[in-house]
């Protein structure tokens, strides 16, 4: 494995915190939800109105209750995930009401998209879990579309997923639902099995929704995301180093938070910031900013001790095209090698968010076993030196025909699965482009898919709850 | 006399609203027409700034600024117009904007606000996490041609039908304008529940504003 690299000086990280801890001790945030005020309240924390002003020596003791790694459980444990440390989970894209076609047009998402992407996931290499929100199902009545989303991603694949974050009520049911896959709350409150994203408000705010769904996470023993996206420019300022304190600063209060109603509560540091388009104040996160911020954050999150959240396939592209490959791997590629451990929006991301391509998802599902070799680094072993058969081919002679040649590449060369490296006669006969590829092979990856078996009777559960929960 | 307008103009060229609510006090102690002040200063100024913005002069924050000084400078010189009896002249339309009830992303909203500001409309904006009723209730106060409803979420999206709903309910679908934007909304959504325009972006929705009322 290659060491994952820094992008801060110790002493620079030191002045971002301290930074943030100045913007929560002079400034305070908002907390739109007076379980939350009572929380900190009782932690002593001077509170008016929804203001909290929060001290130093509360936010680092309860940020030091934070673990620095912890495992998520899957149906199949062979798909369990330890999450933070060297690891890397990488994950489809969360929540864009769009799927982008490969045609060039733009359609509403639905149900069968969600299951869709939840088997590609479920299929790929690549994606070590199958996400949360990967498409959000605009088919299906609000109130009941996070009951449909757990159960396709626990129907169409044995990884590990995301539980609602809409507030108290779906977090719940998330909870509920989990508990009859894996056997009850005490069960997975000794193993957590959901992780949810819960969002700040930047800036400097949480609303009833996100600390609703935190609180009960937390209470339940579940991992959460604690996440700000700081628009630099409109919703942070136009800088680099505040906006990462302004970013800094949001996610501490929630980690203090989750700490505050559990300790020792699985949470994990992230950051979606990048920058406001200056000319239309859009959201542009195919941006070397936003590279940055990512790596950044990766620091930021080591200085911590805890786990990190951010980057993936990024890109403001509408369409798959080489804006949209060339952005996403300098934002895949910042996460990775500077050592983001959980990395929501892998594949899928097109438009900052707002689409999900099938084709894309396919792209970026090549860059992510690009980048997971990539990662590997190299192999100093008796093979990987290959002495003997240097010494056996001797000067002139070629290595094809060796049998270190037949045996060692398969360990040491990667395959690709989409790119085309034939050559130009060859792939004319057909010509076609990534995004055409990318097309057919999502077909083919469904059409063969086969979702691992459920047990009946646990299925039927699973069922009963979700009707007894729509009437 | 036409100095102070000049200043004016140049102030809210340079979104400098410290310096237009300075020029516009000194317009009222010194009874210069409020509606020249106005007219020659404040809207000129804005102009400049649209055309700077549509040139690819200006960015963003520079729109911004200007709006906010102009509101400065309007909210000074308004209520002296009415006190004096006199026309402010014609704006070029008056839209109320808000973000849905249950919704709280406010910086579209904002930003499209300016557009319309720097636009030359009169734009009322109503806040966030507002009621279909509010909405309403305030484009009829003001006698509003547009409501301008925004939504981050896809959740949140369903309040905007809510609105065109409560003005069906009310007898009141005709009297205004329902203009949709947000995120997740798309041209295709704004037909399936009814609304008069929808756009992507801030200053596509001023276009369309003005295509729509003929200014």
């Amino acid at each position: 494995m290659l060491p994952k690299y820094d992008v801060l000086t110790q002493e620079q990280v030191e002045i971002i915190h301290n930074e943030s801890i100045k913007i929560l001790e002079e400034v305070g945030m908002d907390f739109d939800y007076e379980p939350a005020l009572e929380v900190f309240r009782a932690q002593g924390q001077k509170v008016e109105g929804n203001r909290v002003h929060f001290t130093r020596e509360f936010i680092e003791g309860k940020v030091k209750l934070a673990p620095s790694q912890f495992t998520l459980h899957a149906r199949n444990p062979e798909h369990n995930l330890v999450c933070g440390g060297e690891n890397i989970i990488y994950m489809p894209g969360y929540g864009a009401p769009f799927i982008q076609l490969a045609d060039g047009t733009r359609r509403k998402s639905t149900m069968q998209d969600y299951d869709n992407i939840v088997k590609l996931a479920g299929a790929s290499k690549n994606m070590h879990m199958t996400g949360g929100t990967v498409a959000e199902p605009q088919d299906i009545p609000d109130e009941i579309r996070h009951l449909k989303m757990i159960y396709s991603s626990i129907k169409n694949s044995d990884k590990c997923f995301m539980g609602s974050a809409e507030g108290r009520e779906r977090a719940e049911d998330s909870i509920e639902m989990v508990s009859l896959l894996f056997g009850g709350k005490e069960v997975i409150k000794e193993k957590p099995v959901l992780i949810s994203l819960i969002n700040s408000l930047t800036p400097l705010k949480y609303d009833e929704r996100m600390l609703g769904a935190l609180m009960a996470y937390a209470e339940a023993g579940q991992a959460v995301v604690i996440a700000s996206l700081v628009m630099a420019g409109s919703t942070g300022p136009a800088a680099l180093v505040g906006t990462l304190a302004l970013q800094n600063a949001e996610v501490l209060a929630g980690i203090a938070l989750a700490q505050s109603i559990n300790p020792g509560t699985p949470v994990v540091y992230g950051s979606t910031s990048a920058l406001s388009d200056m000319r239309n104040g859009s959201l542009s996160i195919g941006s070397p900013e936003c590279a940055l911020f990512i790596s950044a954050s990766a620091q930021i999150a080591r200085y911590y001790g805890v786990p990190s959240r951010s980057g993936g396939g990024l890109n403001d592209s509408k369409i798959v095209d080489a804006q949209a490959g060339y952005e996403s791997m300098m934002t895949l590629m910042a996460t990775t090698v500077t050592g983001i451990n959980f990395v929501l929006h892998t594949a899928g991301i097109l438009q900052y968010f707002m689409a999900i391509s099938y084709e894309k998802f396919m792209m970026d599902d090549e860059m992510a076993g690009m980048l997971l070799h990539y990662m590997k680094g190299f192999n100093f072993d008796e093979d990987g030196l290959a002495f003997d058969a240097i010494a056996k081919v001797g000067p002139g002679g070629h290595f094809l025909t060796q049998k270190h040649t037949r045996k060692n590449h398969k360990k040491e060369f990667r395959t690709p699965q989409l790119s085309d490296r034939s050559a130009y006669e060859a792939w004319s006969k057909e010509s076609l482009d990534t995004n055409q590829r990318a097309h057919k092979q999502w077909q083919e990856v469904l059409a063969s898919y086969v979702a691992p078996a459920l047990d009946e009777s646990i299925d039927n559960l699973l069922l009963e709850f979700i009707a007894k929960r729509s009437e | 006399m036409n100095e102070i307008f000049e200043e004016l103009k140049q102030a809210i060229i340079d979104g400098d609203e410290d310096i237009v609510e300075e020029l516009s006090q000194k317009v009222i102690a010194e009874s210069i027409n409020p509606v020249d002040a106005v007219q020659l200063g404040l809207i000129k100024g804005i102009e400049v700034v649209g055309e700077l913005w549509k040139a690819g002069e200006v960015f963003l924050p520079d729109v911004m600024m200007s709006a906010e000084a102009m509101k400065v400078g309007l909210g000074l010189l308004e209520p002296e117009i009415a006190k004096l009896g006199m026309s402010q002249g014609e704006a070029k339309g008056k839209i109320v904007l808000g973000t849905v009830e249950g919704d709280i992303h406010d910086i579209g909203k904002n930003i499209t606000g300016a557009m319309f500001t720097a636009a030359g409309y009169k734009v009322f904006d109503v806040g966030t996490d507002i009621k279909a009723e509010d909405f309403v209730l305030k484009a009829q106060e003001v006698g509003a041609d547009i409501i301008g409803a925004s939504a981050l979420l896809t959740t949140t999206m369903s309040a905007q039908k809510g609105i065109i709903d409560y003005l069906k309910e009310h007898n009141l679908r005709d009297q205004f304008k329902v203009f949709i934007g947000g995120g997740p909304t798309s041209q295709a959504y704004a037909d399936e529940i009814g609304a008069d325009g929808w756009a992507e972006s801030a200053d596509e929705a001023v276009a369309l504003a003005d295509r729509m009322l003929g200014k």
